[in-house]
């Protein structure tokens, strides 16, 4: 025994000793070193798709989707009633920190220059152009939620000494974080290369993000110094000065122009039903020239979202569960306007208000309505993927004796009534039903046709858009109605408005209220309400929390069918206006809800760090 | 094995039971014991507020980190803190409460229990306020006065709910008058709310009177006041 392993061991010794350099100093197998990464331009590539998936946004369709049932364009109609009972908005509730992202990108920019040997010069000065428009993107995201924010670009090291206070930066003020990514995006629109592409920043991408920043930053500095009280701090690390709206009004409309102008943009219009050509206009992935930036999805590579599963109308979802989740309110609907200029409110009774108005079809009250109503909303009486989406609350039925209707519901999806009609429709509404629709609308803006799209096992690949060239008309006119040039806020304001129906030239004076109105019906659902009322700095006057307050409320509209057999009126239709049954709490912003809170942590760690107002 | 199993099991289950039984003794801090007690006060009266809504904020210096304490209001205007005793800054938050702003530090030695008086300076007050009951009806008769002249007035409510706890969130009836329609303050004003027939076959509701001021976020509330309806 003891001679067999000694003759081993001597074995062993021979056999490791031969190849031991070798077999010591291998690559390793699971980590990418910084040098194979910087010298390969795919890895790049799968690097900056990383950090465009992790850009924040406070509601997409894959990040905080649910909160567009939080504010005024719809409620929530699935199980659980949070989003329907927010007594106050809190003060952390749009609270980004994200300076993760922020060192990963600067880390990027610094790395790519140390190590990338092999790239060739535009090769580099691209990649590093597209890691500053990303890091641009996320220092907008947390300016316009927090207010001013430290502007960190290069990345920090602790050299130990036991004193981190030189690591602590001050927070910049506000106006300082805006010019900084006006500056860098001008800095890099002409090394972004990308041309064409939708998915990726090129050029016209980075003057979109500039008209959008910019418009931001003028309207801070004019409104909110319109303000009784203007919001602010003695360093200014918020509250913008009014010396400059002009000029960063200016900026953004120079920036819109520039992608107007250049013709690589059009407004979809392909499809002649206006309404059809509406859905299609966001939600069309191949030839939509009006998409500037979004971000994509593939079921076939398992980059997918259930924002179809959740929010699809009831009876045409393909699953067993879910659906419903965020339905339109009343109050948007009444948005859009009529096509004849006059105000969208619903005509639901006559003149003197004595009596129902009666229809003979569901889809007759919302007859002559801005088209993208259509195509933002289903409304009672109008298909989803070819399938009529039954709204019906359920029949008023005539009693003789006491002169009067009487209402009959029913808790029975799609039941009929003694009469052999219909009774409840099988989309709904009901009052108190979990995921069935409780406002008498649905959402048709971004929920996926593709068959199957709402099945958990396959999902949705709809994209979701951050840039579409509809919103860059708006941005120019509003800044051109700001700067004083209103003809051509004029111009601009109408070409939307012709998309939508209207006819050529519709509009032939321009409010700011009126542009308001234009913004929140033509980007319903894109994530631009919030932030659109809290730079014009009327989000605590529009969600006062006052249940008296029509705008802080959300209203629900339900048909009913009139059984009143003999009478002209048998089998017509009527609608009561009322406000959600499911519906608890008015819709209340305060002052502190314009600038999220600091966290404490954030504070602890650099005392430097001014709390925001009002915390 | 048998007779080690016999031994042992007794010596784990000591064992454990020591552990189990010692470790919180040693490392957890004593809780607070000190109390600070208040009222947010104007002329002596207390303020009545939005339960939830409004908060004072308390600091100590002196240590490493510099945190604020939030203390919420109660609806009534009282309020209360658990803390060590201490020197203490109790600050009135800007922009917070239906008063005035008035960002001066008010000093807190605390040792023991204290009972505190922080005043206020509303825009706008109650006086008089009574309720009465109709057929199915609530009515709240008051004057307004105008403390502040710095703002307007809004509106003013009368808020009706079936719990002590009544205001804009929590309430079953509301009604309100706009200040365009309130042109005397002098003038009592009247505000009736016409209660659903659920909530007139109760035996009792409860009422409150707010005044929103523009401009400023919370509301100022009269006391809740128990209305019996048979």
């Amino acid at each position: 025994m003891k001679r067999i392993s000694q003759y081993l061991l001597v074995l062993a010794i021979f056999i490791l000793s031969g190849c031991a350099e070798q077999w010591l100093d291998r690559k390793p197998q699971n980590i990418i070193l910084e040098e194979q990464v910087w010298n390969d331009s795919k890895m790049i590539t799968g690097l900056l798709a990383n950090y465009y998936d992790r850009l924040p946004a406070h509601t997409s369709l894959t990040t905080g989707w649910a909160e567009f049932a939080a504010y005024d364009e719809a409620m929530w109609s699935n199980n659980d009633d949070g989003r329907n009972n927010i007594v106050s908005y809190p003060f952390d509730r749009w609270r980004l920190w994200d300076y993760g992202l922020i060192r990963d990108i600067n880390l990027a920019i610094e790395n790519i220059e140390t190590y990338g040997t092999s790239l060739n010069e535009g090769q580099k000065t691209q990649f590093s152009a597209e890691f500053r428009f990303l890091r641009a993107f996320v220092y907008f995201e947390l300016v316009k939620r927090m207010g001013g924010v430290p502007l960190v670009t290069k990345q920090l090291i602790y050299d130990f000494n036991g004193n981190p206070a030189y690591l602590q930066q001050p927070r910049n003020t506000e106006e300082e974080v805006y010019d900084f990514i006006a500056s860098e995006l001008d800095a890099v629109k002409d090394q972004l290369g990308n041309d064409g592409s939708n998915t990726r920043a090129n050029r016209f991408t980075a003057m979109a993000l500039k008209s959008r920043a910019m418009l931001y930053a003028g309207s801070l500095a004019k409104y909110n110094n319109l303000m009784a009280s203007p919001i602010a701090t003695p360093g200014r690390e918020v509250g913008i000065p009014a010396a400059r709206a002009n000029d960063y009004y200016a900026k953004s409309l120079a920036a819109s122009e520039e992608i107007i102008n250049s013709g690589k943009y059009q407004l979809y219009k392909t499809n002649p039903n206006l309404g059809e050509n509406f859905y299609d206009a966001i939600t069309k992935k191949s030839a939509n020239p009006e998409i500037i930036l979004a971000q994509d999805f593939l079921v076939s590579k398992d980059k997918r979202h259930g924002f179809t599963y959740d929010n699809i109308a009831r009876n045409v979802r393909e699953d067993n569960l879910s659906s419903s989740s965020i339905t339109p309110s009343l109050n948007l609907v009444e948005d859009y306007e009529y096509l004849d200029g006059t105000s969208g409110e619903l005509k639901t009774r006559n003149a003197g208000n004595t009596d129902y108005i009666y229809y003979d079809n569901l889809q007759d009250v919302f007859a002559n309505k801005d088209a993208r109503l259509y195509g933002t909303v289903i409304y009672p009486g109008t298909s989803f993927r070819g399938t009529p989406v039954q709204i019906q609350a359920g029949v008023k039925v005539w009693n003789q004796a006491s002169n009067s209707f009487q209402n009959v519901e029913s808790n029975t999806l799609g039941s009929n009534y003694d009469d052999g009609g219909l009774l409840t429709g099988s989309s709904g509404p009901q009052r108190s039903q979990t995921e069935v629709t409780n406002s008498g609308f649905y959402l048709r803006k971004y929920v996926d046709q593709t068959a199957m799209s709402s099945t958990r096992g396959i999902r949705s690949d709809m994209w979701w858009v951050r840039f579409r060239l509809g919103e860059i008309y708006l941005n120019a006119s509003e800044a051109a109605l700001e700067l004083g040039k209103a003809a051509d806020a004029i111009k601009y304001v109408n070409l939307v408005r012709e998309r939508a129906g209207f006819g050529a030239n519709s509009l032939k004076t321009l409010t700011l209220a009126r542009l308001q109105n234009e913004r929140r019906v033509e980007l319903a659902f894109e994530d631009h309400r919030v932030w659109d009322l809290v730079r014009w700095r009327i989000a605590h006057e529009v969600w006062n929390g006052n249940a008296s307050n029509p705008d802080a409320v959300i209203y629900a509209l339900y048909p009913y069918r009139v059984v009143r057999p003999g009478h002209p009126t048998h089998n017509k239709y009527v609608f009561d206006k009322l406000v959600a049954p499911r519906f608890r709490a008015p819709r209340f912003f305060q002052m502190g809800n314009y600038y999220s809170s600091i966290e404490q942590i954030v504070i602890d760690n650099n005392p430097k760090i001014v709390r925001n107002p009002f915390h | 094995m048998k007779t080690t199993n016999h031994f042992f099991k007794p010596m784990l289950l000591g064992l454990l039971s020591l552990v189990a039984l010692s470790s919180c003794e040693k490392d957890n801090r004593a809780e607070p014991k000190s109390e600070l007690k208040g009222r947010i006060v104007y002329e002596g009266a207390p303020v009545g507020v939005r339960s939830n809504g409004v908060q004072l904020e308390i600091w100590q210096r002196g240590y490493q980190l510099f945190t604020k304490i939030p203390v919420y209001v109660n609806q009534d205007g009282t309020f209360s803190a658990s803390l060590f005793d201490g020197n203490y800054k109790l600050v009135r938050l800007r922009g917070n409460g239906p008063w005035v702003d008035n960002t001066d530090t008010i000093d807190v030695e605390l040792r023991g229990t204290k009972e505190l008086d922080v005043p206020v300076k509303p825009y706008f007050v109650f006086q008089n306020d009574v309720y009465s009951k109709g057929e199915g009806k609530v009515s709240a008769t008051f004057n307004l006065k105008q403390v502040d002249n710095s703002r307007t007035l809004e509106r003013v409510n009368l808020y009706v709910g079936t719990t002590t706890i009544v205001d804009p969130n929590n309430n079953a009836v509301n009604v309100q008058e706009i200040a365009a329609n309130i042109t005397d303050l002098s003038k009592p004003i009247t505000l009736t709310a016409t209660l659903s027939p659920t909530l007139a076959k109760r035996e009792y509701v409860y009422a409150r009177i707010g005044v929103k001021t523009s401009g400023v976020g919370e509301m100022l509330f009269g006391a809740p006041q128990k209305v019996m309806l048979r």
